[in-house]
């Protein structure tokens, strides 16, 4: 009776995921800005979900414990590759696909492109505030650090990015090579 | 509270609706009266929804492509399956509705007149059959007089009431054809004997002469005014079989 249940939950899990593996998907985009990478960090955070799925003890937090893995999945990744990381390379591959105005899509680039040359935990707070829009303490659990860190850096990230998109005078060429910041 | 005296923070958490009911309140109240805090808002708000707007559409994922073509051939396998299943329940309705003993659906020559034969003793109604040629094919025309003599005879020996029409069109006039089909004496004796008829297709005929350029000569017992799509209806709704080759 209880492996038919654990079954039925891993079952019922599964398809919980694979409705949010397109949410996942874009969360991992927008931090590696590579189709493949993400595509790669999506798959291995479900496989992960799957295998610890007896650690999810409350169904409702299936959101904020799935982004944990796929940012643990992703710092894993950055901790393998090296800390120096190339954030400023958009290739073709990072273009939209859609059929987007020319106007939406420099808008697009430029929004990548600003979001790009933030440092890495901006970078990611900034995406799970504003794209997934988690609250604060969600994304504190999920990046595993206080409020007020989420606070400062979301505080951090938007300046930077209201610099960036807002001013107009600002030299839109300009390229930067970042180095991670632990 | 004036405009300096709320933080980024302060208005970052008002944003991300992380504000308690009082504070959003007096922000609220604020944001009525001062134009630039509401300015430090929209700005702010602007570029959360830059963010958003940004990776709402990322290049498509590998497994997204894949669940593509896979939904595509899903796609095309259904539409197939629904014609197929579309034109053999439009066949079987239209048979089932006209045919005298309720025998729907569109069987190979071979089958269906087994069946039929089969039926030969049940009663002695008359049976009509309409037998619809659209091929040339030897195989499948020999087969088909085959068994059109086995299902006459039969029938001869029950002394059930036979009507046979065979109706040709596409290369299956060729069957009909003087000097082009092998088989005219086998089926002016079947006409001779028996209740047979038989219709060559006038759009097929036509389309004959213009691809060929000569006269195209038929067996004389041959009806040769209306086209198969006019002459096989008007049989199923008086009640005849139809079988095709």
């Amino acid at each position: 009776m209880k492996t038919i249940k654990n079954l039925i939950a891993a079952q019922s899990l599964k398809h919980e995921l694979a409705a949010r593996r397109t949410k996942l998907y874009r969360i991992a985009y927008s931090w590696c800005h590579e189709a493949a990478l993400s595509d790669d960090l999506v798959q291995e955070a479900m496989f992960k979900a799957l295998k610890n799925a007896g650690n999810l003890r409350d169904t409702n937090t299936l959101d904020t414990w799935m982004y944990r893995i796929l940012i643990n999945c992703w710092h894993d990744y950055l901790r393998v590759q090296g800390r120096n990381v190339e954030l400023t390379d958009m290739s073709d591959e990072q273009q939209p696909e859609h059929t987007d105005s020319y106007q939406q899509t420099q808008i697009v680039e430029r929004v990548r492109a600003s979001v790009g040359r933030l440092p890495m935990p901006l970078r990611e707070v900034v995406t799970l505030a504003d794209f997934a829009g988690l609250s604060y303490s969600q994304i504190a659990e999920i990046v595993d650090i206080p409020i007020g860190t989420v606070m400062s850096r979301l505080f951090r990230a938007r300046k930077n990015l209201k610099e960036q998109l807002l001013d107009l005078n600002k030299d839109e060429n300009a390229h930067f090579r970042l180095r991670r910041v632990k | 509270m004036s405009t300096h005296e709320y933080s980024d923070d302060k208005l970052n958490m008002f944003i991300d609706n992380q504000l308690d009911i009082n504070e959003t309140d007096c922000l609220h109240k604020a944001l009525l009266e001062d134009l630039e805090l509401r300015e430090r808002v929209c700005q702010l708000k602007a570029v959360r929804e830059l963010v958003h707007y940004a990776y709402e559409n990322p290049p498509r994922s590998a497994h997204e492509r894949r669940d593509k073509v896979q939904k595509v051939h899903y796609l095309r396998r259904g539409i197939a399956a629904s014609c197929i299943l579309g034109v053999g329940a439009l066949l079987g309705w239209g048979t089932h509705e006209y045919s005298q003993d309720n025998f729907a659906g569109i069987a190979t020559a071979n089958s269906a007149f087994s069946f039929y034969a089969g039926q030969a003793v049940a009663d002695f109604k008359e049976r009509k059959i309409v037998l619809h040629i659209s091929t040339d094919d030897i195989g499948a025309i020999n087969a088909a007089l085959d068994e059109a003599d086995t299902l006459l005879a039969t029938y001869r020996e029950t002394d059930t009431p036979l009507k046979i029409d065979i109706i040709t069109n596409k290369t299956g006039i060729n069957l009909l054809r003087v000097g082009v089909s092998p088989y005219l004496d086998r089926i002016e004796s079947m006409v001779e004997n028996n209740n047979v008829s038989l219709y060559a297709c006038s759009r097929s005929i036509a389309k004959a002469v213009k691809k060929e350029g000569v006269k195209v000569v038929f067996l004389p017992e041959t009806v040769t005014d209306k086209t198969a799509r006019e002459l096989i209806p008007e049989r199923l709704k008086e009640g005849w079989v139809y079988f095709k080759v």
